[in-house]
């Protein structure tokens, strides 16, 4: 295990920010913290990396006990906090060099490194900018190469993508996964489902501090009823129409909003067909019909009766 | 050593503000050293009075008594009209206005009146030499032509000549008597204060501040660098920045005034002004672990530089300022520096006894600095302990 994180407690007074989490983090994989804001994601991170303080538990990484003077453990370490943790005194390439060189001393071997971290994150063009003239984009991909420069083994990625625009965010997520492949274990926490769907090969939920499930995608969408929801363009239907939709085998919900359809339908019920039959033989006139499988949304949904953004 | 040489990186950033308190400074010092009487007398040297001398009879023992005056004053030559003599001494043209009457010289040679008329400017110290030349030369005159009756006015007067020709030696006992008093060194040194304080705290603040934003310092305390080793660093930079500061500041007054670091009280003013620098330097430190916004800083560092450099004495001597004002301001290191410097500019000898209540001086700027380090170390530590 890269990580072991073992009945975590973290209080803010009488809140309880992480309620014994229990974590375990394999080497080489992305791992993804799922959760809505306040979920207790950046308190997790910050125990883990020893810069707070907790109540109880344990964590351990690359088999060490995680202590706030745990010095050759943080030089493996690579973060990209939440917040552009820059210097708006320096250009891009100084930026880089300074956050490098607090791990490799070695002169000639950090210039190879942060010439490689810039070509990676693709800010070559940018080398002698100040972070202020950086777009929000782009400020966000030197935090990130500020954070990678010195070739960590673990990377911790807290929210790299909060406020950024979709092509950066898409250059920042193939950046990390081109992390993995060159061997480094990525944590990666974020509220945005997409991204960590995209993204992780291994998934832990968060609600109100505690891991409410865990696994690959495909295990998380199995722990669910949900296994296919349809969407349909109908143009009328009445309430009697609705209920007996509602009848059908292996319907689990119907709603009739704004014109539309959206049914859900539990596993391998093969429902779309069932509802077609249906809209046909009550001369229901429809329009466009959209199958979707279940997004880790509806896993939160389903466990915790709340959307993951709310 | 990558958080020196960042340290380093953000003082060349912040020159430009900071340069503008050096030429500001330098401007005005050169100013004062182009005005100032560089040159101070070390050896005794009797002050010429300027006077003018109106003699209303021409006898030879007139004209020897001008020849003779003319060694130890100057003679304005100026017409004998009064309105013109009036506004000679109200312009100090002169300082002495003397006449000869008529029938003096007939006076002095046969026992009579010797009375002068006089005009002088009051408190005028060279007047008195004046007054003594003439009284000796006249009852000199007086007492020859008793003695040796029948002695024609030229006899006398080269009796005259000869016996006051003689000079009276005299040596300075005290070397390099307060050299410094009241002199460009002192000015330079008080003012010193002003823009050293300007410098320091734009300078160590702002670059103080930027590492302690919390980003920053969260992302210090994830690398592999011991937070003792991070704060030493600084301190190193800091340290670097505060000491070539006043090397630079100092080093400007040896250039527009050479002579003065022949004395020993520049050591002393180099020693207190240094005491001063490192106390300034733990301020700037305080100022920054309790400002929370860059913009701040300049605001802060203008209030408290020009506050206390006003309350303290550096821009007007402390002996013209209200006593409620100095009370208030020997809450500030200035005021104690000011002092310090003040007392080091009269000092002639340098033994323990006259060097104590400079000493004190500094003692208690040696107090201000722990005071600052103590208050800031306090207050980083509870900001640690809050985030």
């Amino acid at each position: 295990m890269i990580i072991h994180v073992k009945n975590l407690l973290k209080r803010y007074g009488d809140l309880v920010a992480l309620d014994h989490l229990s974590l375990d983090i394999k080497e080489g994989e992305i791992f993804g913290l799922l959760g809505p804001n306040g979920s207790g994601k950046s308190t997790a991170i910050n125990c883990i990396l020893s810069l707070l303080r907790f109540d109880k538990g344990e964590i351990e990484i690359f088999g060490k006990k995680m202590t706030p003077d745990a010095y050759e453990s943080k030089r493996n370490i690579g973060i990209v906090m939440q917040n552009v943790a820059v210097f708006n005194e320096l250009t891009v390439y100084e930026n880089i060099d300074y956050f490098c060189g607090l791990y490799v001393h070695d002169k000639s071997e950090r210039k190879r490194l942060v010439e490689e971290a810039i070509d990676f994150v693709e800010l070559g063009n940018f080398k002698k900018f100040h972070p202020k003239k950086l777009s929000g984009g782009l400020l966000r991909r030197l935090n990130i190469a500020c954070g990678i420069a010195h070739r960590p083994k673990l990377i911790i990625l807290d929210e790299p993508t909060v406020a950024v625009d979709p092509q950066s965010r898409n250059k920042i997520l193939e950046g990390i996964a081109r992390l993995n492949e060159q061997g480094a274990t990525i944590v990666y926490t974020s509220h945005y489902m997409e991204e960590v769907e995209q993204l992780c090969s291994r998934i832990a939920i968060l609600d109100k501090g505690r891991v409410i499930a865990s696994g690959t995608q495909e295990e998380l969408k199995a722990m669910i009823t949900l296994g296919e929801k349809i969407t349909i363009e109908a143009f009328s239907i009445n309430e009697h129409e609705l209920q007996q939709l509602r009848e059908l085998s292996g319907v689990l919900s119907v709603q009739w909003v704004e014109k539309r359809l959206v049914i859900k339908s539990g596993k391998k019920a093969g429902s779309l067909e069932a509802v077609l039959d249906f809209l046909k033989t009550h001369e229901i006139g429809f329009g466009r019909i959209y199958s979707e499988l279940p997004t880790l949304n509806d896993v939160f949904l389903e466990i915790t009766g709340k959307q993951l953004r709310d | 050593m990558p958080v020196f040489n960042v340290c380093l990186k953000i003082f060349r950033k912040n020159w430009l503000s900071v340069s503008i308190y050096v030429v500001i400074f330098l401007a005005i010092a050169i100013l004062i050293s182009a005005t100032s009487v560089s040159d101070q007398p070390t050896t005794f040297a009797q002050k010429k009075a300027r006077i003018a001398f109106i003699a209303e009879e021409q006898t030879p023992l007139v004209k020897g008594f001008r020849k003779e005056l003319s060694r130890s004053t100057m003679i304005v030559a100026l017409p004998d009209q009064s309105e013109k003599l009036q506004d000679a001494l109200y312009f100090r043209q002169v300082t002495y206005i003397l006449r000869i009457p008529k029938g003096f010289t007939e006076n002095v040679l046969s026992g009579g009146n010797m009375r002068l008329e006089k005009t002088v400017v009051p408190n005028s110290i060279e007047n008195t030499y004046v007054d003594l030349n003439v009284d000796q030369y006249w009852n000199l005159a007086r007492l020859y032509a008793t003695h040796e009756p029948g002695i024609s006015q030229d006899g006398l007067v080269s009796r005259l000549k000869a016996n006051l020709s003689g000079t009276t030696p005299v040596f300075m006992k005290t070397e390099n008597a307060a050299k410094t008093s009241d002199s460009f060194s002192m000015f330079y040194f008080n003012f010193l204060a002003y823009t050293l304080s300007a410098v320091l705290i734009m300078g160590i603040s702002t670059a103080m501040m930027v590492f302690r934003r919390r980003d920053l310092r969260m992302r210090h305390y994830c690398s592999p660098l011991k937070p003792t080793n991070i704060t030493m660093q600084l301190l190193a930079a800091n340290l670097l920045f505060a000491g070539a500061s006043w090397a630079v500041l100092v080093g400007f007054c040896f250039l527009l005034d050479p002579k003065s670091i022949a004395t020993i009280n520049m050591l002393y003013f180099l020693i207190n002004s240094l005491l001063f620098t490192g106390c300034i330097a733990s301020l700037s430190y305080l100022i920054s672990t309790v400002l929370k916004s860059l913009n701040a800083v300049s605001a802060v560092c203008n209030l408290i530089t020009l506050g206390t450099c006003f309350i303290s004495g550096v821009f007007v001597p402390q002996e013209f300022l209200n006593s409620t004002v100095l009370k208030i301001a020997s809450f500030t290191p200035t005021y104690w520096y000011v002092q310090a410097n003040t007392k080091i500019a009269k000092l002639t000898h340098f033994s323990w006894d006259h060097l104590a209540p400079s000493l004190y001086s500094m003692l208690i700027m040696l107090a201000f600095t722990g005071a600052f380090i103590a208050v800031a170390l306090v207050i980083g530590r509870r900001q640690q302990a809050t985030n």
